[in-house]
């Protein structure tokens, strides 16, 4: 069927034509471009590796915080036949290390106010960094476990009594003096607990990658082509971490 | 007039334009274009400009085992360049490594492999150069420290280490053949890079193309052994290589990338089969392979848990690679090299392959020497040495190091 009159263009001729005239004009412009590869970023030895955490003391906790931490990571992640205690897997060092950096002291946020509120969904509204909210939330905890059970500090309670107090913290119905709350604190300390579980060791925690191992993680590997045919078959090789694993050490003899 | 006419008018103005340019500055266009030839094929520009400077304005330092030296000027400019020279004045230079005035060249200036051109290639080059535009670019040319700065201490090196003669063809061979050998051995000047040195920086001409050390990179064997050198390679492949910059096994980078792209792939195809096929027809020198070390040995282990973790995604469990991204391992001549010393940079810093109008991607590969320490480095270089069916002196931590410093010097 012919149209009525053949000069006449209707809107959505109008339209298409223009978005082809768009693209061809797009087009020819791509068109006598090469893309060589040395256009891309790249320079020797150039690296930007994350540094391994120092050992030895705590950089920012005072040595009673230190024992309230791990006290605390130990109930969190407790020993058991699936690994050992987030103690022992160096989250209490983490999470110290952590605080030493950008994000102790809250460096690369907005922290200038106004500070409001908020709803839940618009996240952390504080104006305390989260060294301020470990050292409060800390020292909350242990005056509250002095003045509530007969004058024991936290760390001098059985498991049952730790599990009972952090059970009453998640449902924040523990009263804190201060200015953090007993279940944002929880919160906090179980997020930070979590990344110093499962981050790579070189940040301090995830010791021997013990959980990469519990859940079966590859680590930083970087291609399973030998492996993606291989269906219902067992991953062979071991994890491995940004430093390296222990077989990349030079055995003894030779 | 119509607006086509104007543009045509427009074009025969500037084609007369550009016509009269050329005739002006030289007398004869084929001349010019032969030397413009001549100037690649002896990449010339690699040493005499610096990247992103000036084509043939000076500027490259050049660190001998005897201090720097930096690359002259060789433009049009009377004050700062070759402006003043004669053709007589370059042909000596080139031939006899006498510059003008009689002051003598250092053969960082490769006149032991130039003085093998031919006097048509000379006059060639000599046109070409003399159409450049001037720069005006004063170079401190010797930094070389007492008594190597003293220029006449040449005369006894040339007496001891120089023999001047043009090339001469053998009548045995073929034409092709013949190409070949002088494009290999005068204008490509391979054995610059490729030739093992004397204490005195001269070629031992008796281990010709078997591999040598400079700035930091060994240039691997281009003898026709199998296993350090390039024997297993078919000439399509070594030419695919010179063209292209990469071939079935292996891709270009460091200093025979910047070859590769200022020369070899701007060369002819016949030219490039014709070097392809003197360098194939060489003997192999000879000698035998180390023994490999034992799969059990401590730094094959660990050397083959490194591997595994850190080299097998790209270059495969079996070390064959992929062909135009990750060099093939198994079998390679300069993973098997006496000197280690290009394997264990790369691995410490890392690799960018040439990047050619036949293949633009110039795949990486990112420096290791961050994660490694200089035992792990040693551990899998040993390894990958050692592995699949390759076989080479196994690596020290002082090797390492050593190279690992040279490199955090430059």
């Amino acid at each position: 069927m012919s149209s009525p009159h053949p000069f006449h263009t209707s809107r959505r001729q109008f339209l298409a034509s223009t978005a082809m005239g768009l693209v061809a004009l797009a087009a020819s412009g791509a068109k006598a471009r090469t893309l060589f590869g040395t256009g891309l970023p790249w320079d020797a030895g150039a690296a930007d590796p994350p540094e391994r955490v120092p050992p030895g003391p705590w950089t920012v906790f005072t040595p009673r915080e230190g024992e309230l931490v791990e006290a605390i990571v130990e109930r969190l992640i407790p020993a058991d036949d699936l690994s050992v205690s987030g103690k022992d897997a160096g989250c209490a060092v983490f999470i110290d290390r952590q605080l030493a950096g950008h994000y102790g002291d809250s460096s690369r946020l907005y922290m200038q106010g106004p500070f409001q509120p908020g709803l839940p969904t618009q996240g952390d509204q504080s104006d305390l960094t989260p060294v301020a909210k470990y050292r409060h939330g800390l020292k909350a905890l242990d005056e509250h476990c002095r003045r509530t059970m007969e004058g024991k500090g936290f760390t001098d309670l059985t498991p049952e009594q730790k599990d009972a107090l952090l059970t009453d913290m998640e449902k924040d119905a523990v009263a804190f003096d201060g200015p953090v709350g007993s279940g944002s604190f929880f919160s906090l300390i179980l997020q930070n607990t979590m990344e110093g579980f499962f981050a790579d060791p070189i940040y301090g925690g995830n010791r021997d990658m013990v959980s990469w191992r519990m859940i079966g993680f590859p680590g930083t590997r970087y291609d399973y082509r030998d492996h993606v045919l291989k269906h219902n078959q067992t991953y062979p090789l071991p994890p491995v971490a940004i430093g390296g694993r222990g077989d990349w050490a030079m055995a003894t003899g030779r | 007039m119509s607006r086509l006419g104007l543009a045509t008018a427009a074009a025969a103005v500037a084609l007369f334009a550009a016509a009269g340019t050329i005739r002006a500055d030289s007398q004869d266009y084929e001349l010019v274009e032969r030397g413009r030839y001549v100037a690649v094929a002896a990449d010339c520009v690699a040493c005499h400009s610096v990247p992103g400077g000036k084509p043939y304005a000076g500027g490259v330092r050049l660190d001998t085992p005897f201090g720097a030296l930096v690359a002259p000027n060789i433009t049009p400019d009377r004050e700062t360049g070759i402006g003043a020279w004669t053709e007589d004045d370059l042909r000596r230079a080139l031939h006899e490594g006498i510059g003008r005035g009689g002051k003598r060249l250092y053969p960082a200036m490769p006149y032991p492999a130039y003085t093998k051109m031919t006097d048509e290639d000379v006059r060639a080059l000599w046109a070409y150069l003399t159409t450049l535009e001037p720069v005006n670019n004063a170079v401190d040319v010797n930094q070389l420290p007492f008594p190597f700065d003293i220029r006449l201490s040449m005369a006894g090196w040339n007496l001891l280490n120089f023999e001047p003669g043009r090339f001469r063809p053998d009548p045995r061979k073929t034409e092709e053949w013949n190409r070949g050998a002088y494009l290999v051995e005068a204008l490509g000047h391979c054995g610059t890079c490729h030739t093992p040195k004397t204490a005195l920086g001269a070629d031992e001409d008796d281990r010709a193309l078997e591999g040598a050390n400079l700035q930091a990179w060994y240039a691997p064997a281009i003898t026709t052994d199998t296993r350090t050198g390039i024997g297993g390679w078919s000439k399509e492949q070594l030419v695919a290589y010179l063209k292209t910059g990469a071939n079935h096994a292996t891709i270009a980078s460091g200093p025979m990338a910047e070859e590769i792209r200022n020369s070899s792939s701007k060369m002819t195809d016949a030219d490039l089969a014709a070097m392809a096929t003197y360098l194939l027809d060489q003997p192999p020198p000879g000698g035998e392979a180390p023994a490999r070390l034992a799969a059990d040995d401590g730094r094959m282990r660990a050397g083959g848990a490194i591997y595994q973790d850190s080299c097998a995604a790209c270059h495969g469990g079996d070390g064959a690679g992929q062909t135009h991204l990750f060099p093939t391992l198994a079998g390679s001549g300069v993973v098997q090299a006496d000197d280690p010393a290009t394997l264990i940079r790369l691995v410490l810093e890392g690799s960018r392959g040439v990047a050619t109008d036949a293949r633009p991607t110039a795949p990486a590969m990112p420096p290791l020497g961050w994660r490694l320490s200089d035992e792990q480095v040693a551990a899998v270089v040993t390894y990958i040495r050692n592995a699949w069916d390759n076989a080479a002196r196994p690596v020290s931590a002082a090797d390492v190091g050593k190279v690992r410093r040279a490199v955090a010097a430059r």
